[in-house]
């Protein structure tokens, strides 16, 4: 049973079947067998494939998105490469540093952070593009993360202290972004930690295909 | 209830000799006077406090040995009770109890809440579930409106978005963050960051 399941997730045409519109499967599989000719990871293509199918979306603009996705996927792969030219560039950094350049993040700043940093790569990036949403200099916020990094702060952690300068943001009073970020870098490494959330009923995930 | 005469009263507050008062209320004054002795005096022992006293007195009960568990027990039940004590442990043994809802290490806790007053349904479908319809309802046991559900996910980034009354998507407007979904329309997902 086991078994057939991973071979069902290995196989995204058995995946995207029955899912999206039957004059959109030639067009996705092309594309996924391109990631997969160049050693790009092909789930979140068959994420977006699925995501487009449940939501309706048109055969045209469901391909031009998996497209999108594709592309970005490249533009990942050959940000990691330079950021790190001595290793091979793993799926899951490259997914990451997609969902980066999806939120909106610039090259050039993902490539900064992944340089300073040895860690997977997925939470600096999302600090990162929760600061520049919060209209923090992107520049600025490289730097908090960077110092951050330096006082321990790691994984995780780095999102509270993206937190931390939004709650000085909105203070009242009002601070510039550059007083905020002054403050929260004043505080380090003691950042509030995010509490988890408690609700009183929790259920499994569902799961994949369920 | 009957007035005090006001000599009696001045001889009871001090003011008055009470010798000086005529021979019909230096009575009244006594019998006052007696009364007022009798609700100064502490209480009687009560009977449940003498019984407790002697409780006391007596000490502990001697502690019963502990061969207890070695001596055979004899229960008497109604075949009724029988067979409800029989449907009680079918029940335990062979329902399948719920699915542990407690993160794994790489697994966390996420909360979904919605205001979606008037809403029939409210469902939750993302990337977590291969967008997968009717996998993650939210539920509104009080209908005030507000619909609110939590599930175990990996750690990690999903894109998710609600859907109203099936077929309204709507991403999560508490999310607070969120990324364009690619398709050309300038839609956007909710993004969800799950911390182990």
């Amino acid at each position: 049973m086991t078994l057939l399941l991973l071979l069902l997730l290995q196989n995204p045409h058995a995946r995207l079947e029955g899912r999206v519109p039957t004059a959109a499967l030639p067009g996705l599989d092309s594309l996924i067998a391109q990631a997969v000719a160049e050693s790009l990871p092909t789930e979140p293509l068959v994420q977006k494939a699925l995501e487009g199918g449940a939501k309706g979306i048109p055969v045209a603009r469901l391909v031009n998105g998996v497209r999108h996705g594709l592309v970005q996927l490249r533009d990942a792969r050959a940000i990691v490469s330079r950021s790190a030219p001595a290793r091979a560039a793993l799926d899951g950094d490259v997914a990451a540093v997609a969902a980066a350049l999806a939120r909106g993040l610039d090259p050039g700043l993902i490539e900064r952070l992944l340089s300073a940093d040895t860690e997977p790569p997925g939470p600096v990036l999302h600090a990162a593009a929760d600061l520049v949403a919060h209209r923090f200099p992107a520049d600025s916020a490289a730097e908090l993360l960077r110092a951050a990094q330096q006082q321990g702060l790691h994984g995780t952690r780095l999102l509270d202290v993206a937190v931390a300068a939004s709650h000085e943001l909105q203070r009242e009073g009002g601070r510039t972004p550059t007083e905020a970020l002054a403050r929260v870098r004043a505080m380090l490494p003691n950042i509030p930690v995010a509490t988890p959330p408690h609700p009183r009923t929790v259920t499994r995930r569902p799961g994949r295909g369920s | 209830m009957t007035a005090i005469d006001p000599r009696v009263q001045e001889a009871l507050d001090g003011e008055r000799d009470p010798t000086t008062l005529p021979a019909e209320l230096r009575e009244a004054y006594a019998r006052l006077t007696a009364a007022a002795a009798l609700l100064r005096e502490p209480p009687a022992t009560s009977v449940a406090e003498r019984v407790m006293a002697q409780i006391r007195r007596e000490g502990p009960a001697p502690r019963p040995r502990a061969n207890w568990l070695l001596r055979p027990v004899t229960f008497r039940l109604r075949p009724v009770w029988t067979l409800a004590v029989a449907a009680a442990a079918a029940a335990v043994v062979f329902l399948p109890f719920k699915e542990s809802a407690t993160p794994g290490a790489e697994e966390g806790v996420a909360q979904f809440v919605g205001h979606f007053p008037g809403a029939r349904s409210v469902e939750v479908v993302g990337s977590f579930n291969d967008w997968q319809r009717g996998a993650l309802a939210l539920r509104d046991e009080d209908h005030d409106g507000i619909w609110h559900g939590a599930v175990v996910l990996p750690a990690g980034q999903h894109e998710y978005m609600f859907v109203v009354d099936g077929e309204r998507w709507v991403a999560d407007p508490l999310a607070g963050r969120y990324v364009d979904d690619g398709f050309g329309a300038g839609q956007q997902n909710a993004l969800l960051i799950v911390r182990p």
